[in-house]
């Protein structure tokens, strides 16, 4: 016993109670029940345990000696039990019983299985057992009923079944109508479907030996081989060519033409005679006849056999007729050529026609001929009577219909009268006239005499008349042929050139000549006997067979005749069996003879005055078989029909139900059909259906075999609508168009149910785009160039998201199954080393925070956070009336401009100036997606704000995921403010008392960074240039020299104002990568480039990527057209415009401001935004001049192309800037320095600039090679550029690769079209008038003045802006308008910027929010100037003010 | 309320039922997860779409199921059958380092017919890429997952993964559908016997 002290001794505890309970009563009453289940039992002494164990051994004792008896006491010994099933330790071997094993007597044990069991006897069942009382055995097979081979069962078995079921209840059920035991047919195939299995040790039977053969070779490649290895020319076609005969020949006399005609005729007569039609039909008549009588007799009329009746009847009468023109034809064609015969004084044909009479007995067949027509007549009477009685009803309902009008018309009349009695008589004729039916006329019956004539008159017609001789021609080849000395001259020279004419047939097998036969004479009756045998031992398969007859006029030319082709025999058709068959031929060449020959294709007539004009042609027959051979040892010598590849008609082809029978292509169906009735298949057996259907098909005319060819047979029976109705449906329409991912369908949610729940408007988008996508908008565009680039650059941007869709169901591994990556030993050292960092570092680094993946998030999860920290150099307000003179800042150096230190600049200004400053109020506005946040103002040029606001982001659609949130096109707008408070207290009294001022905010500058650059970048850290006009109105740009720290001396260095801001997105989202990847991979086949130029870049990218991870390394980009192309054939020396380099002939720095000028005003349209961020698509240079829209690799190519051709030194940079992200910008060499060129907006910066936005320099590249960064710092302040050191730039050319002189994919040169000024002009005033159209409808409460007069003057500062870049105005705009206006209070500024179109421009002078001014008095001025560039590059200047009276 | 029902306009699925047990003989001490995959036209009206188990551990018997009886409630309306709701299950359980490791993915369909179904899921778990990664993943306790469970309701992509049978999940379902032969989808059993 193992159990615990502690546990035992509970149990035992328990034991004692209820032991306890059971000494007073066997069962415990309710209250010791209850006290044993809450009772907290003490411990009992000892001695009664062991009570309790002498207890329980004599109870055990006691069991075993009870033995079987113990049921007698059941009750007592449960009770007992109870007690031992709290005992647990007790042994299995305690409720064993051993007893001695039973026996019963084999006798005995018989006697008690014959109680039991029933064995059925073998002997048979009597019939009548089986099948129902009062039946007979009914066998289903004789009845004609498929039923199928039962499987064998040996009869003993089957009575045994049989008995043992009739024993049971409803034994019969299991016997059918034969007495037979039900049984499906029997599932055992005739030969073994399962290949045999071969055991190598036993012995294998001979036919199932392997033999080895060598391998051969196939001899021809074609696949018209029929041979597969096999000695060649082992299948042979026999053609048998017997003769030919001519119905038709050029030499023909007029006799032999009627000959030719009267034996056509005589064909026809026999093959009519041997059908015997109207034999049949008669009989069929006579036979019908007895049965209508029959039946009229029994019960009334059969219509149906009435019916067939009259049917056949018109049947014999046609054949009938058919007869007997025949026979009068052949007569008249007879008699015509004995005229003919006799006109001509010679015969030339042997061809002679008896007529043979046949008496009849006159009385008897007059007795039948007038039985016939009587009976004819009867029942055509009956016919008749029938129309009759049929028309006569229909005239009865009619004339019912219209007595009871006329009834209706005449009490209306009576009516009439009474109403008005003057009017009575017109109204009466009006009515009646116009409306009044036809009386119908009742129907004629038949007159009897009338039918009699008529079935008379069509007998003489049709039949023999009564007591005429039966007349049966026959031809015969009898007569004699005039010979030549007796006939006239023509004829003489007609049979001469006969003589000369022969001919020979020429077989043709594949299109090939293999024989010919010898040249014949054609004899006089126009027969040609051959009688060749050809034996073609063939091994191609024949596709077609072809016999061609030539005719030979004495040793001259050979002339093809005509050609037929020969069907290519059955696999069947054996040499010996088969028939000889006749060919026809024709031929349409036109023949003219000089002699009695009626030539061919030649009208000619048998009468003397020439009417009756017939023109026949040449013709004939050809008799011949074609078969297959017989091999010497009886083996038919066809090719294998497995490998035929004719144009059997496929339908029949395809239902290999002939295979099923071994006979497989077998292609002639009748044949088919006379086998199957030969060998009486069983067309029930649903083994043969195929087979049967296949023979209906091929067999009965109409279901004929179809023309076309249908891939998919079978798909029209699982289409469930057609494609009409799948069209019409707007349902399935939306359904097919979500599952295109079309656009606007694609996270269509919801799709209804029902047609009528689908609103038209559903589609109204899609469609307008549809619509839309060929037509030019000329109103969003005003220019028919512009239009056409966006149309061109929407279609290069459906297609290339079309591809982008096909990659997405694109799968890598790593998008379907996240794997941790095989740790290298260099990152387990790293993670080592990783435990031994601090765990608070002074430093603390910017953790990464969670990404999210997209697809789990909804509106509102997405917050922007911008953080407005601080700005410098804002412009400060300028005290009215302060004039000043400013030195010219046009003819500053570069050295100037970019030098490391300041150079001491002493200030101009008057000191006075310092304390007249008045302050600003700046705030910043932040607006995103039509939400709008702004900070506190504060105060002074240089503001700290340093305040969070947070944006709501919501995607287009809702539609979270990577693709979607790639292609936000939205951009954060952070717009810089001045608060102006202006005291509007009317009565300086009040002053003490209360504070009237209006706020009003003057737009200072602004920053757009545009959310794609956000997503991508995750965050935008950094300090920005603020876009502020050249000129502010009221505002002037202050250098605030009077502290002179030495940051801001660094600063003021730059001019702008710059601000410091931080952009991310919470939470995190993660951007879409690996579509680029994968879109390498589709496109990475695509290109021209050399492979090994391709696998040298793919390792330097490689091993530049492992180096510097986080620098960008390009080598190979994709153009236009989805290529790949290696990048240094874009860089190429190309001419900048013409007009831009005289501008300034000596002075190159200014050329090059205006070269970078131009390149910035080209529109800019990031790649990464119309192609939803898949790849960059690389435009040449005259692409990009022709789209005149591209991202800042295009700008910067064509920067840097242009300042190669000006002769400088220039290289593109490719690296990350703030906020483009990783981007383009050009490097030059200028005069001992380094000078980086932003392409996009035409800055230049210093190397040395810290306000450069380049913030990382990856790589650079030249027109024969790129350098790869591997400097320690990649900062362009803190790097070295000169690239000749190999220690800090990594080649790609070098020695061991040295450059091929690869061609650049730029053009030779570029084309600029002249600057078209007029149309400059009139865009100018249509962009003016709309702008003004849209301030007016912002401003929906207030009316809008425009002062014309500031307009003006506002339109004359525009092209000195243009002409000055907008760098180096004049200050003093404010003082001369100040002059001109007097006393208004004048805010403004000019707008600049590139023209793409109108929307953009309406967006800028919106953002500015000018219209917002609440004033009453305002008054506003606009003005705009274009200024076209060669290559209709256009600047647009939009000068915008308001204007406050002073009081 | 009355013209809803008069003429509707969805059709309703009601599916409850349990995950009652899972066969998984070389692992112990499982929870599985499960979600519902569907189509665009389908939303889910009421119940949960997703859920998480408790650990249970193997039973003594010889059966040796892991036993969950998780319930599964939830009503779908829909506009179309096509994207029928998929149930996709997957189980995880601890390594022999006490990692969480998956042990197993699975997907069914709903049954279409309403009454009730007993479905049985194989399950498998997608392999390493190399017998190295297999080393590691076993020693790190990172076994290959996939990023999304979902995976296993869609046929797109699988050609480029690798998997292995684990075991075996046992899903009862009681399905109730509301109107669809209204709207003209025939699905119950009896009615294709006598059309």
């Amino acid at each position: 016993i193992e159990t615990s002290f502690a546990e035992f001794s509970i149990r035992e505890r328990m034991r004692e109670k209820l032991k306890a309970a059971r000494v007073q009563t066997d069962f415990p009453s309710a209250e010791e029940a209850y006290k044993f289940f809450t009772f907290s039992f003490d411990p009992d002494p000892e001695n009664i345990k062991d009570e309790t164990k002498s207890k329980k051994k004599s109870e055990s004792n006691q069991e075993e000696e009870e033995g079987e008896e113990q049921e007698c006491d059941e009750e007592d010994c449960l009770v007992n039990n109870r007690e031992d099933l709290f005992i647990i330790d007790q042994m299995a071997r305690d409720f064993l019983v051993v007893k001695p094993a039973e026996y019963k007597s084999y006798s005995e044990r018989l006697q008690k299985e014959r109680e039991i069991l029933f064995t059925p006897s073998i002997l048979t069942v009597p019939m009548s057992q089986k099948v129902p009382e009062n039946m007979q055995p009914r066998y289903i097979e004789d009845e004609g009923l498929y039923t199928g081979e039962r499987p064998i069962v040996s009869l003993s078995n089957q009575n045994i079944l049989e008995n043992r079921i009739l024993r049971q209840e409803q034994g019969k059920r299991w016997f059918g109508d034969d007495g037979k035991l039900l049984a499906l047919p029997s599932p055992i195939k005739q030969y073994s479907t399962r290949p045999p299995i071969f055991s190598l040790e036993e012995g294998i039977e001979p036919e199932l030996e392997t033999l080895y053969r060598k391998a051969m070779k196939p001899m021809h490649a074609n696949q018209y081989i029929v041979g597969s290895g096999d000695p060649q020319g082992q299948f042979q076609l026999d053609i048998d060519i017997s003769g030919l005969i001519f119905t038709h020949h050029p030499c023909f006399s007029r006799e032999h033409v009627l000959a030719a005609k009267l034996a056509q005729l005589y064909d026809q007569y026999l093959a009519r005679r041997q059908q015997n039609l109207t034999k049949l039909l008669t009989d069929k008549l006579h036979a019908l006849r007895n049965a209508v009588q029959s039946s009229l007799d029994n019960s009334g009329t059969s219509f149906l056999h009435i019916y067939i009746y009259r049917q056949t009847r018109r049947l014999r009468d046609a054949e009938q007729e058919k007869d007997r023109t025949l026979l009068k034809t052949i007569i008249k064609v007879w008699k015509e050529m004995k005229s003919l015969r006799d006109f001509q004084k010679f015969t030339n044909t042997p061809m002679k026609l008896y007529l043979r009479k046949e008496e009849v007995d006159q009385r008897s067949d007059k007795k039948i001929y007038e039985a016939e027509i009587q009976a004819e007549i009867n029942e055509l009477l009956e016919e008749y009577m029938e129309e009759y009685e049929k028309k006569m009803e229909e005239y009865k309902t009619e004339l019912q219909e219209w007595k009871s009008w006329k009834k209706a018309q005449k009490t209306k009349k009576k009516k009439k009268i009474k109403q008005s009695q003057d009017q009575e008589e017109e109204e009466a004729e009006n009515s009646e006239y116009v409306e009044e039916p036809v009386k119908p006329i009742p129907p004629k019956l038949a007159d009897s005499l009338e039918v009699e004539q008529q079935v008379r008159e069509k007998a003489i017609n049709i039949r023999r008349k009564p007591g005429e001789p039966v007349l049966i021609p026959e031809l015969s080849l009898t007569g004699s042929v005039t010979p030549n000395d007796l006939c006239p001259r023509a004829e003489v020279l007609r049979r001469e050139d006969v003589k000369k004419r022969s001919l020979f047939l020429k077989v043709l097998f594949n299109t090939k000549e293999v024989s010919r036969t010898i040249s014949r004479q054609i004899s006089s009756d126009f027969r040609v006997h051959f009688g060749q045998i050809f034996n073609l031992k063939i091994f191609n398969w024949p596709e077609s067979l072809k016999l061609q007859i030539y005719e030979t006029m004495g040793f001259s030319s050979t002339n093809l005749l005509a050609e037929m082709f020969i069907p290519v025999p059955e696999t069947t058709v054996l040499t010996g069996r088969a028939r000889t068959e006749e060919i026809e031929f024709s031929s349409n060449q036109r023949v003219m003879l000089d002699h009695e020959g009626v030539g061919s294709g030649v009208p000619f007539s048998f009468e003397a005055d020439g009417s009756n004009k017939i023109t026949l042609m040449t013709s004939g027959k050809v008799s011949s078989s074609v078969s297959w051979a017989i091999g010497e040892n009886g083996v038919p010598l066809i090719p294998l029909v497995s490998q035929q590849k004719t144009g059997i008609p496929s339908a029949l082809k395809n239902i290999d139900a002939v295979a099923s029978i071994g006979t497989s292509g077998v292609t002639d169906m009748k044949k088919l059909a006379k086998w199957a009735a030969e060998t009486k298949l069983d067309p029930n057996d649903p083994k043969n259906a195929d087979l049967m259907q296949l023979i209906m098909v091929a067999t009965s005319g109409d279901a004929c075999v179809p023309g076309f060819f249908r891939l998919e047979q079978l798909q029209q029976e699982f289409n469930f609508a057609s494609d009409e109705e799948l069209n019409r449906s707007k349902r399935f329409q939306l359904l097919q168009l979500r599952h295109r991912e079309v656009a606007e369908f694609r996270n269509y949610k919801q799709v209804p149910l029902l047609e009528r729940e689908i609103t038209e408007k559903l589609f109204e988008n899609y469609e307008k785009r549809l619509r839309e996508r060929d037509v030019i908008d000329s109103k969003d565009h005003l220019d028919a160039h512009r239009a056409l680039v966006a149309k061109y650059l929407q279609k290069v941007r459906e297609s290339v998201i079309n591809r982008f869709l096909t990659a997405k169901h694109h799968f890598l591994l790593s998008d379907l199954v996240n794997e941790e990556e095989v740790p290298s030993l260099g990152n387990l050292g790293l993670s080592l080393f990783k435990l031994a960092e601090p765990k608070r570092p002074l430093k603390p680094r910017r953790k990464e925070r969670k990404k999210v993946t997209a697809q789990n998030l909804s509106d509102g999860d997405i917050n922007l956070l911008v953080n407005i920290i601080r700005a410098y150099d804002i412009p400060v307000r300028k005290p009215v009336l302060s004039k000043l003179q400013q030195p010219s800042r046009s003819s500053r150096s570069f050295n100037e401009m970019f030098a490391a230190s300041p150079s001491p600049q002493s200030p101009t200004r008057s000191i006075d100036w310092t304390f007249n400053q008045v302050l600003v109020h700046p705030f910043v506005e932040v607006s995103f997606q039509r939400t709008v946040c702004r900070t506190t103002a504060a105060e002074g040029p240089n503001p700290n704000w340093n305040e969070e606001l947070e944006l709501p982001f919501r995607a287009p659609n809702g539609d979270y995921s990577t693709t979607s949130l790639q292609s936000v096109k939205d951009e954060v707008f952070i717009n810089i403010f001045d608060e102006v408070l202006y005291d509007v207290l009317e009565d300086d009294r009040e002053r003490g008392s209360g504070i009237h001022t209006r706020v009003e905010r003057h737009w200072l500058g602004s920053v757009r960074i545009p959310f794609s650059t956000i997503y991508f970048q995750t965050r935008i850290d950094g300090t920005f240039k603020i876009d502020i006009p050249p000129v502010l109105l009221g505002y002037s740009k202050e250098k605030n020299l009077g502290n002179e720290r030495s940051y801001d001396s660094v600063r003021s260095l730059s001019e702008g104002s710059y601000i410091t801001v931080f952009i991310t997105i919470e939470p995190q989202l993660i951007p879409g990568d690996p579509v680029r990847e994968k879109l390498y991979y589709l496109l990475k086949f695509d290109t021209q480039e050399d492979e090994k130029l391709l696998q040298a870049a793919e390792k330097y990218q490689a091993e530049c990527a492992l180096k510097f991870p986080s620098r960008q390394c390009l080598t190979t980009v994709v153009d236009i057209n989805g290529k790949t192309v290696f990048i240094t054939r874009y860089i190429k020396p190309l001419n900048p415009p013409q007009e831009l380099l005289n501008g300034h002939p000596n002075n190159s720095q200014a050329a090059a401001e205006l070269v970078a000028r131009y390149v910035s005003l080209i529109p800019f349209l990031p790649d990464s935004v119309s192609f939803a961020g898949i790849c960059d698509l690389w435009s040449t240079s005259d692409q990009f001049l022709d789209l005149l829209a591209g991202d800042e690799e295009e700008h910067a190519v064509l920067l840097c192309n242009y300042f190669l051709s000006m002769g400088k030194k220039a290289w593109l940079i490719i690296g990350n800037a703030i906020p483009e992200g990783t981007t383009a910008y050009v490097l030059t060499w200028e005069q001992n320095q380094y000078v980086i060129w932003n392409p996009s907006n035409g800055r230049c910066y210093g190397q040395f600039d810290t306000f450069c936005p380049l913030q990382s320099v990856g790589c650079l590249i030249s027109f024969d090679n790129i350098w790869f960064n591997i400097q320690q710092y990649d900062s362009p302040v803190r790097i070295n550029f000169d690239i000749s050191k190999p220690k800090l730039w990594k080649s790609f050319f070098s020695q061991s690769l040295p450059y091929p002189g690869l061609s650049s994919v730029q053009p030779e040169e570029l084309i600029y079209q002249h600057i078209d000024k007029a149309a400059a002009l009139e865009l100018q005033g249509r962009i003016e008038k709309i702008l003004k159209e849209k301030i007016m409808e912002w401003r929906p409460r207030h009316l809008t003045r425009w002062n014309r007069y500031c307009t003006s003057t506002l339109r004359h500062f525009l092209p000195l802006l243009e002409q000055f870049q907008g760098k180096a105005v004049e200050d003093d705009h404010q003082a001369e308008l100040q002059k001109q206006l007097g006393d208004y209070r004048v805010s403004g500024f000019p707008i600049h910027m590139p023209f793409s179109e109108v929307k953009p421009l309406i967006e800028a002078v919106h953002s500015t929010g000018v219209h917002t001014i609440d004033v009453s008095n305002a008054e506003f001025a606009l003005a705009v100037y274009i200024h076209a560039y060669p290559k209709n590059v256009l600047s647009v200047w939009i000068y915008i003010a308001s204007l406050v009276r002073n009081r | 309320m009355a013209a809803a029902a008069a003429a509707p306009t969805v059709f309703l699925l009601m599916v409850n039922g349990q995950i009652e047990s899972a066969q998984f003989p070389a692992f112990d001490e499982l929870y599985c997860k499960y979600c519902f995959v569907y189509g665009h036209d389908w939303a889910p009206t009421t119940g949960l779409e997703e859920g998480i188990s408790q650990i249970t551990c193997k039973n003594r018997d010889a059966q040796q199921a892991l036993v969950w009886n998780f319930p599964i409630d939830i009503t779908f309306k829909s506009t179309n059958p096509s994207g029928w709701p998929q149930i996709v299950v997957s189980v995880y359980g601890p390594d022999l380092f006490g990692n969480d490791v998956v042990r197993g993915y699975g997907a069914v369909h709903v049954p279409f017919t309403p009454g009730s179904h007993r479905r049985t899921i194989p399950m498998f778990v997608p392999e390493s890429t190399s017998k190295l990664q297999k080393i590691t993943s076993w020693l790190m306790g990172r076994h290959p997952e996939f990023t999304d469970p979902k995976v296993v309701a869609q046929g797109e992509g699988r050609e480029v993964i690798t998997v292995r049978s684990q075991g075996f999940v046992t899903i009862s379902f009681n399905v109730v559908t509301k109107d669809m032969k209204k709207l003209g989808y025939d699905v119950s059993p009896s009615d294709m016997q006598n059309p």
